[in-house]
């Protein structure tokens, strides 16, 4: 795996064929297959990515390369390799501030008024495809910041779940360095972390609010459990899934969420077509698919 | 708004000898948009860039930046004007002449805050207007580039009260129309309304002026208000609006303007908004890039 600084060099030196139309035709492709949008403004992350492939594959021009992507045989695994090479280093604690504004400014406030209605107090996410535990504990603290306010008398759980068992165990010890805390705000960092020496420890009462285990989401009878979420994040994990595996996982995503849930991707990631049944909605900077309610004697249910 | 309430702003911003005046260049401006593109005459923008000897080195200066400079740089106007392309060119015309609309001083909100929202919405109005086919799309990127001058006026006839409206939409993190009602009583769809019929501004557009929040009746302002209105509410998501958090949630298929349309261009079915939004970060690096060049000077 690429280490960040290789990354920049990378992406520096991409610059020189950014004008080339074949990144277009492949910005295109990544969107069809995975939903994920690379804007003209950000070319040169992919085409520095996209050239390390390149380098590997032995392709000399993004036409060339367009072709492993396309007419080669091992053209889907190849596809992988670079939606691979894409997501790297995505991974860190407050990943999405535009994100982290929306749960905290609009999501909890709209999902605290709904439900108070319904006399029910407790609020549960799911981080689905949790990896090691970033977007987990990041839920959790945003969580259990607004218990001094807007949740006072509330519980809350956040469920993470992931595919890989190493993984797993990674994001139950919740030890990162510097590099994955550096966009925790300062209060946060202190609040919920304990540093020794370069690592940061979360904090047990962040951990105590959340239940990792291994799952499957192409396990239908697996995923027939998950339900009563309020929330659910799966970022950057259904890109590697083909067309009928995602509409299955998106309809058990669906399933899994109460009326007036919402259910968020990556960034710059869409259904692109998948769901007709979410909405998707806009909040400054960030979207997410929302599951619009139904009568309010349901939406407790 | 009602129409006494109307007129009784009409006559105390007539009253007051602020009122913004009409920007020399534009009127022969608009006259040039009013022709298909293939028609306008190159000559006629060059001439009128060189009519301003600061709107001249604006252009020889983003003609010569790293993002537009092609083989040798570009030393004449013309061939600024060449190298930018007509509808860049067009676009630094139109920000800087409006920019001029009102003294520095008298600035309420930050300029380039403004001009980022109103050249993110025409941008993303004329994107929008190509999608669905709507038939005039340079009317659209106009009307979206003036859909705020009552902005304008609030800052020349009222400054006091828009300073404290602004303050109040800041603090309460409320739309500044919503803000300008319950603070000063009128919004800046209405004053700019009224800006509009002053600087006889083509009927429809004043009518997005004045609709671009409350569409109300989508007939009376037909697509254009509803494509304004759509339009204005994206930059407002994609960080191209008045510069502070909107904490809200937007279900754009279900919006008025957004039904509106799609009962009018069913081409408007195909729309994968995912994806025209992504792509708006692309016109915010243009915009960007356009509202420095014009306040660099």
């Amino acid at each position: 795996m690429a280490n960040e600084s290789t990354l920049l060099k990378d992406e520096a030196a991409a610059t020189e064929n950014l004008g080339d139309p074949a990144w277009i035709r492949i910005r295109d492709l990544i969107y069809q297959v995975s939903g994920i949008y690379q804007a003209e403004n950000k070319f040169y992350l992919l085409v520095g990515r996209a050239n390390r492939r390149m380098k590997v594959v032995g392709a000399r021009t993004p036409r060339e390369y367009l072709d492993f992507l396309t007419a080669r045989p091992n053209r889907d695994s190849e596809m992988r390799n670079l939606l691979n090479e894409i997501t790297i280093g995505e991974t860190c604690l407050f990943r999405s501030q535009p994100q982290v504004d929306a749960l905290r400014k609009v999501v909890i406030p709209s999902l605290v008024e709904t439900k108070k209605k319904l006399a029910f107090t407790k609020l549960r996410f799911w981080s689905a495809g949790c990896s090691t535990g970033e977007e987990s504990y990041t839920l959790a603290m945003i969580l259990l910041e607004e218990t001094q306010a807007l949740l006072k008398g509330w519980t809350f759980e956040v469920v993470a779940t992931d595919l890989n068992d190493r993984s797993v165990a990674k994001a139950q010890e919740g030890v990162y360095n510097d590099y994955a805390v550096r966009n925790v705000p300062p209060d946060f960092l202190k609040k919920y972390f304990k540093q020794s020496g370069p690592e940061f420890r979360v904090a047990d009462s962040v951990k105590t609010h959340i239940t990792f285990s291994r799952l499957n989401m192409l396990d239908d009878s697996k995923m027939l459990f998950m339900r009563g979420l309020d929330v659910i994040c799966c970022c950057n994990v259904l890109i590697y899934f083909d067309g009928k595996s995602k509409t299955r996982t998106i309809q058990h995503f669906y399933n899994a969420l109460m009326p007036n849930g919402y259910f968020f991707l990556g960034h710059s990631e869409s259904l692109y077509g998948i769901s007709e049944k979410f909405h998707l909605v806009h909040f400054p900077g960030a979207t997410a698919y929302w599951k619009p309610g139904e009568t309010s004697s349901k939406a407790g249910s | 708004m009602k129409t006494e309430t109307l007129d009784r702003l009409r006559s105390r911003i007539v009253k007051i000898d602020s009122m913004p005046a009409i920007p020399v260049i534009l009127r022969p401006l608009l006259h040039c948009l009013d022709q298909p593109v293939e028609q306008v005459d190159i000559n006629r923008i060059v001439e009128l860039v060189s009519y301003d000897k600061s709107i001249a080195a604006q252009c020889l200066r983003m003609a010569n930046s790293a993002l537009f400079m092609r083989s040798a740089p570009a030393e004449s106007v013309r061939s600024a004007v060449m190298s930018l392309g007509m509808w860049r060119v067009r676009d630094l015309l139109f920000s800087n002449s409006l920019s001029q609309v009102i003294p520095a001083n008298r600035w309420v909100v930050d300029p380039a805050v403004f001009w980022r929202h109103s050249l993110g919405v025409a941008l993303v109005c004329r994107k929008f207007a190509e999608m669905i086919d709507y038939p005039d799309t340079e009317k659209a990127y106009l009307a979206g580039l003036l859909h705020d001058l009552g902005v304008l006026v609030n800052c020349m006839v009222a400054p006091e009260e828009f300073r404290a409206t602004m303050e109040k939409a800041t603090r309460e993190l409320i739309p500044l129309d919503e803000a300008e009602q319950s603070t000063m009583g009128f919004r800046h769809s209405d004053s700019g309304r009224i800006l509009a019929e002053a600087w006889k501004i083509p009927p429809d557009i004043a009518d997005a002026i004045e609709l671009h929040h409350h569409i109300g009746d989508p007939d009376r302002g037909g697509p254009l208000v509803a494509l304004v209105h759509l339009s204005d509410l994206l930059c407002r998501m994609r960080d191209l609006g008045y510069g502070y958090y909107e904490p809200r949630q937007i279900d754009f298929p279900n919006e008025p303007g957004w039904l509106y349309l799609l009962m009018k261009y069913p081409t408007m079915a195909e729309i994968d908004l995912a994806r025209f939004t992504f792509a708006l970060d692309e016109y915010a690096r243009e915009v960007r890039d356009l509202v420095a060049t014009v306040f660099a000077s």
